[in-house]
Formats: C-alpha cells, structure tokens, sequence
C-alpha cells in the first residue's frame, strides 16, 4: 500500500510530530510556543510530501513497460556541464567567510548561493523533462529568463546609476550641472543616430553602446576612490541662537543658512499665530475655533507645530525645554529650540519632543517669540 | 464487464455522496447562520451606538445587501454552469469568441451601481471627517501595547477641565458630545478602534489623525487595536466609557482630587514604599512625595523604549489594567456593570474597583511575573537592539509580602 517514498516522509512526518510533542511539553514560554509551531510546520509539509508520494506512487514506471523505461526523461544523461556547482561551492564559503568577517560579504553570498541552487536545480530539472535536448532547454529558457532577464537587467541598472553618482559626487557642485547636461546630450545625441541610421550594424550599435558603459562605469570606479567633493554643512540651531544670546553674526548665519527643511510628512499638534498686533495665540488640531495659550503636549512623543507670523517684523517661534539638575546636582542651563526667524506672511515648522514631565524642570514649558513681550503659550506635559 | 452492474453500483453509491456532501453544506450554513445570531458580541458592527457608527452602518447595510445579491447572482450562475455543462465525455461544444453586447452590458452594470454607492460613500467620508462641530479633544497615543489618553484643558461638552488628566487603556467621555480624538503613536503603527462609536484610524508615529467620537448613552464600548504592532498585538485592548454630563464632571473632578497617602505604618504606606522604590521609575503616580518631599516623578524615557508607561494615579477607576487586557473587576462584578442599565451605569462605574469587586487573583498574578501573562520583549539579557530598554513590563521579582504591600496601596488608588 505505502510506497518506498511515502514510507520515509510518512516515517519523517511521525518524527516531527512526536518532537513537536516532547517540545512542546518541555519547553515554556514564547521560545516553546515558537519551536512547536516550527515543528508542527516541519510534520505539515512532510506529510503533503508523503501524500504527493502516494498519489503519484513515487513516480515509478511498472517493470512490464520497458520502452518506457528506456525513453523517460529520468533515464536520459544530462546535457553538458554545468557551472552552478561551482557557483553554489563558491556561495557557501563566502557565507562562512562573511559570517566572521563583514556581513555584506555574507549577504552577498547567501544571493549567490540562492540564485546558483535555483538555476541548479532548473537546470537538472529541464535536462530530464524529456528525451529531447532541445525541446528542455526551451524548458529551462522558459522557466528561467523570467527571472534571468530582469534581475540582470537591474543588476545592470544599479551599476550604471551607481556609477553616474560617483562622478556626479566627485565633481564640483557647479561642474556637475554641465556633467549631467553633456552626457545627457550625447545620450539624446546616441539615440538619434541610432534611429536615423537604420542600416547601422547590429555589431557597431552594441560595440558603441559597450564602449560608453565601460566608460561610465570606469570613470565611477576612478570617482569612487577618488572620494567625494566637500559638502558644506548647515549650520545648526542652538538654545544660545534661540534664547537671543548668541552674537549677532551667528544668529544671522543661522537664519539664512541653516537647513529649512520641512518634515513634510509630518502632520501639526497646532497652529500658533503671531498677529500683526504681535498677539501670540494657539489653535488646536481640530477645535479651530478656540484660540488656546496653553497647549497638552503628551510626554515623549515627538509633535510638530507650524508657526505663522503676521507681525511686521521677521520673528521666530522658540520653545522653553525646561532646566534641569545635574547628576551632581547642579542646576543646569534653560534648554531651547526654535525656528528661523520668518518674514512677514511666512510659516515654518518647530518639531520637539519632551521626555520628562513639566514638575522635572525648574522653569516652565512654553513657546515664546524672542523680541514679543508679555506673550507665551503654556506647554503642559503631566 | 457486466455494465448493469457497474450501473447499480454507482447509483448506489450516489446517493450516499450527496448525503455526505448535503450534509457538509447544512452544518456549514447552519454554523454561520448561528455565528451571526451570537448576542454577546460587544464588537459587533452591525450594532451601532453613537452618531458616526450609525452613519457607517447606514452606508454599509446597503453596500452589503447589494454585494450579497450580486455574489448570489454570480455565484449561482457559476455554480449552475458548472453542473449543467460538467463533463460527461460529450464533445466539446463550439467555441465563440466574446459576446460584445453582454460584455458592454456586464461592465455598464457594475459602473452604475458603483457610482450609486460612491454618493453615499463620499458624503459619509467628509461627515465622519467633519471637526467644526467638536465640542472636546482628547489625545490618543499607541504603543505597544496600550493606548494612553491625555485630556487637555478647557472645555470637554459641558464640563470645564482646569489641569490635565492623563489615563490610559479606557477612555471616558460625556454622552451625546462631539469629541475628537488626535491619535499617534510612540513607536510602530497601531490603529484604534471601538466599532460600537466609529471606524478604525491608523496611529502613526509622526502624524496626527483625528476620529470623531459620539455616544448615545452611558455604557462601556470595547474595541481593539486593528493594525499588527508586534507580539502582544492581540493583547491591546481599549474600551470607552461615556458617562452622563453630571457623571463625566465627577469623573473628571475624582481624576484631579489631591493624592492621599495611605495611613502611616498600614500595609498601603509600605506599599506606597514599595512602588517608589520599584515602580515609580516608569509609572506616575500624581502627588507622590518622596520622604524629603521632593515629588517622585518618573522617567520612563529611560527604561522604555515608548518612553512612557501608564500612569497609575486613578488605577483603580480603570475596569482593566495591562492594555486593558486584564480585568480589575471579579466576573460577576463585571457583568452588573457591563449590563447594567445606562440610568444606573455611571454610578455603578465610578464607584470604581471596591475590595468586594476587587479581581486581585488578576492583579496579584501580573505582578508576580508580568511577562508570563503578556508576552513582552523583556528579557534583561536581549535588549541590546533597544539600547537597553524594555518593550513592556518586566518581571521585577518582587518578594510575595512586597506583593501584598503593593495591592494593598494600589487598591487606594482610586
């Protein structure tokens, strides 16, 4: 009744199960939980295996039907030699030199090593699917460039714009500009020709095509050792800069060079109003209609607030973070953030998160507009 | 071969296949019949109470009905081509390809119904996402895995919040008030969701999404997270409460009463010892002094990767603890008060957990090892991906008489 196959993944199947018992009933916890299941998964999958063994009576062909057992697929010797052993040899000690060594050279070959074991077992699969070389190679095609032709060409892609970037990195922020315009052109100029010459050889169209990769790609490499341009930094915003204490000469550095960056997906906790009365009020996230001078911050959750000023003068949103003691006990500094000083009509974003509550601190929590007396919004974090 | 025979064997066995699978068909249909008569099913869509989840509903009947028609219609014609034209080793019949008026019929027909749903869909979109009429905002915030409420101050309905009140796991509201809840997250994505009041809203770390939040009449509403959030997703849980106005003012009035130590040399006072020592370095407790008299506040930022753990202040208002997954109430406690009429629900709720309703076995068991009732990534010996902090509550190994010290004051939190 049972087949030789059945008979080993049903044998399987029992031993998984039995081990899925004995773990779970020795082992507690999520660790228990987790390795049952894993177990229960291993009986699962060797059971449909022991099941597909029996419907399909291990594949075997009766003794009595000799031509068949001449001409099936299994009975053929395989087509030529294959490289994906040796792919698969070279995969496997990368993934033993990557795991002491650097976890890319690992990553790497782990890829490798999946890619050489799929095309591998393709490959022995087509080469037996019947008596007719030809016929299993379109097998092997038909399974393969699928997967072949788009990862090649992304392969292909990433090396032609990871290149591109090396040189756009290397060279001058304003040399750059001409760079991408050349090579665009002759790109564009390339693709001309191509079209209008339409007697153009196949071999001259490739070989032109060859020639400018490899020169892409050389002239990256050559970049990509060289290293990249200097990249000026912003200047950042700190509590001297928004507590007004800072020089002059940094305060202006800072409002027309730091980084105006919008946290763009972000979305507000509330819209605070500098009137052109200099009046500084708030309105919540939906309940427009109340103007607040105290806003509920939850604690240690990062929140947004936009800032609009409406006075005449150019002003920016500060908020008070609180004064803290020392380990030692001593009382620290205010701390504070803020935003650039924003012109009339004009908005910007001021993101904080405040960790501690508001009994931590020595001095409130509050917004504030530098310049703007007698005006602040409560920030009240329990 | 004898082909009578072949012929009344296999009508003899017909039958009992249609049996089989008639009866297959029967329980089946029987068993979802009898799932959609469930009445003790708080969750349940179709069972609206306030404002916005009866607008859902009124939307989704029809859109339902409609659906239910067309997959009727659909899958009878399927089904009764299949058995009409099975293969009984006839020939194959002539082959045509496609019909053009039936095609142009099958995909006019759809639209049109399409369309009709999208008049009702879009002008329910923009009413559920209307914020002019809101009459108190309550923050909301996700993490794994409890939801936390922060009350700002100013005006909630008709009642006047002057300091705010955090809580967490149960939101408490006035009935018939429009209030809108900005939900976020601390950490991952979490969704909040209480089907008797409204639909489900994403909790994002970083935005702000508001939901409105409507209830008929006093009562509990239970609801769940609804986006995988990790290992104790299914795990937490939330409820909102709605209270009469009067109810609501007394609730919010008992939120910002002065803490009242426990009586000095009591079991309470060596647990309000115990919790500072211990507890405090996450939990708040609003009030709380140390012996010099500096308060004790916590800094959960610390110890947590959320950077917050529920405030313990009013424990005992609360129905559940530990993402509203553990009841504080013994069961039959808990059932007065979940069926409880909406006249007498508001007083019997804000009388809290009383030592006779009081589930210590619950309480007693969490603190003995929290881990072990709610699986948390907190093992001491695996955090180094969280920088050393915790993703929930540790076992703290408390000594069984500083357990008794502990609930002892923690029933005092009320």
């Amino acid at each position: 009744m049972f087949t030789t196959g059945s008979k080993l993944f049903l044998g399987a199947t029992a031993l998984s199960t039995v081990s899925a018992i004995v773990f779970g009933a020795s082992v507690g916890g999520s660790a228990g939980m987790l390795g049952t299941i894993g177990l229960i998964s291993v009986a699962v999958v060797f059971a449909f295996i022991a099941g597909i063994n029996l419907f399909t009576r291990d594949g075997n062909v009766s003794a009595t039907e000799a031509d068949v057992e001449r001409n099936t697929a299994a009975a053929q010797a395989g087509v030529g030699r294959s490289m994906w052993p040796l792919a698969a040899a070279l995969g496997s000690a990368g993934l033993v030199v990557g795991a002491v060594s650097k976890p890319v050279v690992f990553k790497v070959s782990f890829v490798i090593l999946l890619a050489a074991a799929a095309e591998w077992m393709v490959q022995g699969f087509s080469e037996r699917v019947s008596a007719d070389p030809k016929y299993n190679e379109g097998i092997r095609k038909r399974l393969l460039h699928p997967l072949e032709f788009p990862l090649l060409a992304a392969v292909g892609a990433i090396v032609f714009i990871y290149s591109f970037s090396r040189i756009m990195l290397n060279i001058d922020k304003d040399a750059g500009r001409w760079v991408f315009m050349v090579i665009g052109a002759i790109i564009t100029a390339a693709g001309f020709i191509f079209a209008a010459k339409r007697g153009m050889g196949k071999s001259t169209a490739a070989g032109i095509i060859t020639v400018g990769a490899l020169a892409l790609v050389g002239v990256g490499i050559a970049s990509a050792v060289s290293g990249q341009h200097p990249i000026e930094e912003h200047p950042e915003i700190t509590s001297a800069v928004c507590l007004g204490t800072a020089s002059e000469a940094q305060i202006e550095e800072i409002d027309t060079k730091a980084s105006q960056s919008v946290a763009a997906k972000s979305n507000v906790l509330a819209n605070v109003h500098l009137t052109s009365d200099e009046q500084l009020y708030a309105l919540n996230t939906g309940i427009g209609y109340v103007q607040y001078h105290e806003i509920m911050v939850p604690q240690s959750n990062t929140v947004h607030v936009m800032f609009h000023n409406d006075s005449a003068e150019p002003r920016r949103l500060t908020i008070h973070l609180g004064t803290f003691k020392a380990a030692d006990g001593t009382e620290g500094s205010e701390e504070a953030d803020c935003t650039t000083a924003v012109e009339k009509g004009g908005t910007a974003f001021l993101t904080f998160k405040i960790t501690k509550s508001q009994l931590a601190s020595t001095t409130p929590y509050r917004l504030t507009v530098p310049g703007v007396e007698d005006q602040e919004i409560k920030l009240l974090v329990p | 071969m004898d082909r009578s025979k072949e012929t009344v064997s296999t009508l003899g066995r017909m039958p009992s296949t249609r049996r089989h699978w008639s009866r297959a068909a029967l329980f089946t249909g029987v068993g979802l019949l009898l799932a959609g008569c469930a009445n003790n099913a708080p969750q349940d869509i179709f069972e609206p109470k306030g404002e916005n989840a009866k607008k859902i509903d009124t939307l989704q009947r029809p859109v339902f009905y409609i659906a239910g028609i067309v997959a009727l219609i659909v899958i009878g014609i399927v089904g009764y081509a299949m058995w009409k034209f099975r293969d009984r080793g006839q020939d194959i019949p002539e082959q045509s390809h496609g019909n053009p008026k039936l095609e142009i019929a099958l995909t006019i027909l759809p639209a049109i119904i399409l369309a009709a749903i999208s008049v009702p869909t879009v002008i329910s979109v923009f009413e559920l996402d209307k914020k002019t009429d809101t009459e108190c905002i309550i923050n909301v915030t996700g993490q794994q895995w409890w939801w936390e409420y922060d009350y700002a101050t100013g005006q909630c309905g008709d009642v006047k919040i002057d300091k705010p009140i955090v809580t967490a796991g149960e939101l408490v509201i006035p009935e018939k008030t429009n209030v809108l809840l900005r939900i976020t997250s601390r950490d991952v994505i979490h969704s909040y969701w209480i089907p008797a009041l409204n639909g489900k809203r994403d909790a994002v770390p970083g935005r702000l999404h508001t939901l409105r939040m409507q209830a008929d009449q006093p009562g509990i509403y239970t609801g769940q997270c609804t986006e995988f959030c990790g290992l104790s997703h299914a795990r937490m849980r939330q409820a909102a409460v709605a209270l009469t106005t009067s109810d609501f003012q007394q609730w919010v009035d008992n939120q910002l009463k002065e803490y009242v130590a426990p009586e000095a040399g009591s079991l309470a006072a060596e647990g309000e010892a115990v919790f500072t020592a211990n507890c405090s370095k996450c939990h708040q407790v609003n009030d709380l002094k140390n012996a010099d008299g500096s308060p004790v506040l916590s800094d959960p930022d610390l110890y947590v990767v959320s950077g917050v753990a529920p405030n313990l202040s009013h424990l005992m208002n609360r129905t559940a603890f530990a993402g509203w997954t553990f009841d504080l109430l013994t069961e039959e406690c808990r059932t007065a008060l979940w069926t409880a009429k909406p006249a007498d629900f508001g007083a019997m709720y804000l009388k809290g957990v009383t030592p006779e309703c009081f589930n210590e076995v619950a309480l007693r068991d969490w603190l003995r090892n929290p881990p072990a009732m709610k699986p948390m990534f907190v093992d001491p010996n695996n955090l180094s991906s969280t920088g050393g902090k915790y993703r929930g509550m540790p076992n703290l190994n408390l000594k069984p008489d500083q357990i008794d010290q502990l609930i002892a004051y923690l029933l005092g939190r009320n």
